[in-house]
Parts: C-alpha cells; structure tokens; sequence
C-alpha cells in the first residue's frame, strides 16, 4: 500500500506541474466566465444558465484532462524508459497502475475542485445566493471522470494512448446513453441484437445515472439514495475496470 | 529595422482586413425567419443527461431570435417550434412559458400561446401564473362569451392556487361581474403588466393606452379603478409609464 501511495504522490506532483493542464483549467474558467455574459441575455435566468453552462463546462473540461492525461500516463513512463527503474524495484505491476490511477485522481480532483469552486462563488454572485447543489452535482460529475479514467487506462495498457483517448471518449458518450442500449434489450429485433444490447448494456457503464444537472436546475427532484446507490455501482465498476487493466498491464511486454 | 518595418506593415495590414470584414456584416440583412429546429425526441433520446443545458442555449436563441425579427420583419415562422423545443427538453422552466406565451401574439398565433400555457400548467399544476395566465387568453383572444366564461373559470383556479397574490381573486372578482367589457379588457392586461417580463410589460402599456379613454380626466379614472387589483409598487410603476411626467 505505501508503495502505490509513493506512486500515487509521485504522479500528482508531475502531472499537476504539466503546463497544459494549467491552460486547460484557465480556458474553462474563462468559459464559466464566460456564462455571465450569456446569462446577460438571457432574459433574467442568470442564475440557471451559469449553473447550467457551467457544470457542463466543468464536465468536458474535466473529461479532456481525463482522457488525454489518463492515456498517456502509463505510456510515457514506458517510452521514456522510466518504467524499468521503477520495475528494478520491489513494485509490481498492479501496484504502479493503482498509483498512477490514484494520482491522476488527485490532480483531476484539484482541477475539478478549482472549476467547480469558481462555478460555486460565480453563480452565488449572479443568483445572489449560494446553491449547495452544485457542489454535489460537482462531486458527481468528478465521480464519472474517474471512471472515465480508469476506463482510458484499461484501453492504454493494451492500444495506443492516442486510440485509448478515443475510446475513452466514447464510453463516456456511451455512458451517457445507457438507456438507449437498455431499450433495445427489450425492443431489439432478433435474439442477436438482444444479446448484443445486453452485452453492451452491462459493459459500458451507466454515467447518467448520477447525473443531477437536470436537478440543480430545477428540473427533476434528485432522489439521493439513488444517487449514492449509483454511486456504489460506479465505484465497483471502476475497481473491476481497473482489475482488469492490472490483469492486461502483468501480461504487456517492454 | 526595414525587416520589423515591413512585419508591422504586414501585421496592421491584416488588422485592418479583419476589422473591414468583420465590419460589412453590421450592415447584413435580419437572418431568415424560417429556421432549422431539431425534434425535441432527437435530443430526448440523445443528450438526456444534457437537455437542460441545450434547452438553454435553444432558450437564448429563442430571445435573440425573438428581439432580432422583433426590430426587422416582424416574422417569427419559427417560433412556436423553438418554444415547443425548449421546453419539451425542460418542461419545469417557466420563463420560456410565460415569455414564449406573449412572444406568440406577434407571431399571431394566440392559439398556440394558449396551448403552450396548458401544456406548462400540466407540468406545472402547482403554480398560480399559468391559470392566470391562461385566462388572460382566453379572454383576450377566446371566442366572445365562451372566452370570457372560459377565462373565469381559469382565474377561479388561479385563485384557487397556493402561494397566489392577493389581486388575483380580485381579478377573478371583476370577470364575474356583468358588464363592463372594457374595463375588463384594461384589467386583464394590467394583470399582464403586473407580472410580465419586460416585453410583455411593453406591450400592455401599449394595450392600455390604446383602450382608455382620449381624455386625459377619464383616462386617469379609469386607471385608478385598477389601483385594487395590482401591487402598489405596480400600480405606480403603469401609472408612470402611461402618464410619462405624472410623478
């Protein structure tokens, strides 16, 4: 465990020096800025177009240092040799990929963290009071980015970090559209699309069912013991995902 | 130094190309009033975890839209469908109810504003403005008699709502008494200016200007009979409006 905490300290320190992430956090909190300005026409719905465009802003911003930090991570270490004097040492593959993960959850953390209390001090100086559910909607939108990434790290340790960025752009795409795929298990035509869907339906996981950007605006009423029962469900799928990557990363040869 | 002389020359040249076209479109004609809009279903079936965030931005484009044909050729085609978007996509979002509701009559379909509220009041059965609302219309652009009574019956309910003002049973009060059509007419659309958005508010100065009386005593009559059935600060407020320099 304290080797995969090493890792994981080590990789927050490097990947929160990365300069590009230092642009990308500046352009979202300069799109959320932004928001004030489509908030001015908006015809006195400031307050709901912020938190709208801002937790939306929060999330593809989030999903870019997601995908793309998260594929790389491993196979930078490869390609810069760097890899063979961490293996030289009593550190088995697992325990590096875990670290990695966990320290790319840390610096996603931060980031999300820093967009999400800029959103937070925004909306409270437009709407002229402090909305508690943005915070919650910014922890669950932090929850699918980690399982953004561990599903990008289980694509690079088998495809390249360009391929796992794809990919993992799509199964958050995917993620969000789970229920499409459940209604073709029961509309389906056929028993190979049936099972096609249902196979699908039970890889990719389910990304919106945590998602209560619909609630923080006044749309839907968020049922919170469902959300922490998702929640669960997500955690799980980020612990098998990247069980399965540890399992992919022992075999992969140098 | 001829080099750097020439890289400003180059640099202001440029600068002022995209400065001269930027500045041709100022003088470009209003966009077509007939636009593209999606199915709501598309973006139901595939955005559902952001169709709040695209009802918004249809939301915002829906006010420029609205403001931009408003100021030109007086054409809204599109209209009904953007509103029909938005708020299939988010159907607790008011605004673009009660906006879109006003926003129709100059597309001259007070029918669709009407089906419009019912549609909101279904999904919204909790809030009082939707009934009030409602009546409004069918008063003011319902069949004669049938409207009237159709419009009672929905300021009844909007009376009849939790968390209503307390003009709004007043309001009721005058549409049941016999009589009056005018009067009826000025309250009804100063229960618009009472709640409206800025565009509607507009208008109803305008509506009310037009029904009262030309002389300057019998207009100021007529206005404060409207004194019981609006907020003060309201009342002050169309007061100024309709006589500028009054206060």
């Amino acid at each position: 465990m304290r080797r995969v905490f090493a890792i994981a300290l080590n990789t927050f320190k490097e990947t929160i020096r990365d300069r590009i992430l230092g642009v990308i956090v500046l352009f979202a909190l300069a799109m959320i800025a932004g928001s004030l300005w489509l908030a001015s026409i908006s015809l006195d719905e400031a307050g709901r177009m912020m938190k709208d465009f801002g937790l939306v802003a929060v999330t593809l911003f989030g999903l870019v240092v997601a995908v793309f930090v998260g594929a790389s991570l491993v196979h930078k270490e490869v390609e810069k040799r760097t890899v063979f004097v961490i293996f030289s040492k009593p550190v088995g593959r697992a325990e590096f990929l875990w670290g990695k993960f966990l320290g790319l959850c840390a610096t996603l953390f931060v980031v999300v963290a820093a967009m999400g209390a800029f959103l937070f001090a925004t909306t409270w100086y437009v709407a002229h009071a402090p909305s508690a559910s943005i915070l919650l909607a910014i922890l669950l939108i932090y929850l699918q980015l980690v399982v953004v990434v561990a599903v990008t790290m289980l694509f690079a340790t088998f495809t390249s970090p360009i391929l796992a960025s794809v990919l993992g752009v799509c199964v958050f795409v995917a993620g969000q559209l789970s229920h499409n795929v459940f209604s073709l298990t029961k509309l389906g035509h056929g028993p190979l699309v049936k099972v096609a869907s249902w196979v699908v339906f039970y890889a990719v996981p389910d990304l919106s069912a945590v998602d209560v950007k619909a609630s923080v605006v006044g749309e839907d009423v968020a049922r919170w013991s469902s959300v922490a029962f998702w929640s669960a469900y997500l955690a799980a799928y980020v612990v098998l995902a990247l069980l399965v990557a540890s399992w992919a990363f022992r075999r992969k040869e140098f | 130094m001829a080099r750097r002389v020439l890289v400003a020359l180059v640099a202001a040249a440029c600068l002022a190309a995209i400065v001269g076209f930027q500045s041709t479109r100022v003088v470009k004609a209003a966009s077509s009033p007939r636009v593209f809009v999606p199915s709501p279903r598309f973006y139901l079936d595939f955005s559902p975890s952001f169709r709040t965030s695209i009802a918004d931005a249809y939301w915002l484009y829906t006010v420029q839209y609205y403001g931009e044909h408003l100021n030109t050729d007086q054409r809204f085609d599109s209209l009904g469908p953007m509103l029909d978007l938005v708020t299939s996509l988010s159907p607790h979002f008011r605004r673009a109810y009660y906006f879109g509701a006003f926003a129709l009559i100059d597309a001259r379909r007070p029918d669709v504003s009407y089906e419009l509220l019912k549609r909101g009041y279904t999904a919204n059965p909790g809030d009082w403005h939707f009934p009030y609302y409602l009546g409004f219309f069918a008063y003011t652009f319902g069949p004669q008699g049938a409207g009237a009574r159709a419009a009672a019956a929905w300021y009844s309910k909007a009376a009849e709502t939790p968390g209503r003002p307390d003009f709004v049973p007043r309001l009721a009060a005058v549409l049941f008494a016999k009589g009056g059509e005018k009067s009826k007419a000025i309250a009804m659309w100063a229960s618009v200016y009472t709640d409206g958005d800025k565009y509607s508010r507009a208008r109803a100065v305008k509506e009310i200007g037009k029904l009262l009386p030309a002389e300057k005593q019998a207009r100021m009559k007529a206005v404060a009979k409207l004194r019981d059935l609006m907020p003060p600060v309201q009342f002050d407020q169309l007061v100024a409006d309709l006589f500028p320099g009054y206060y």
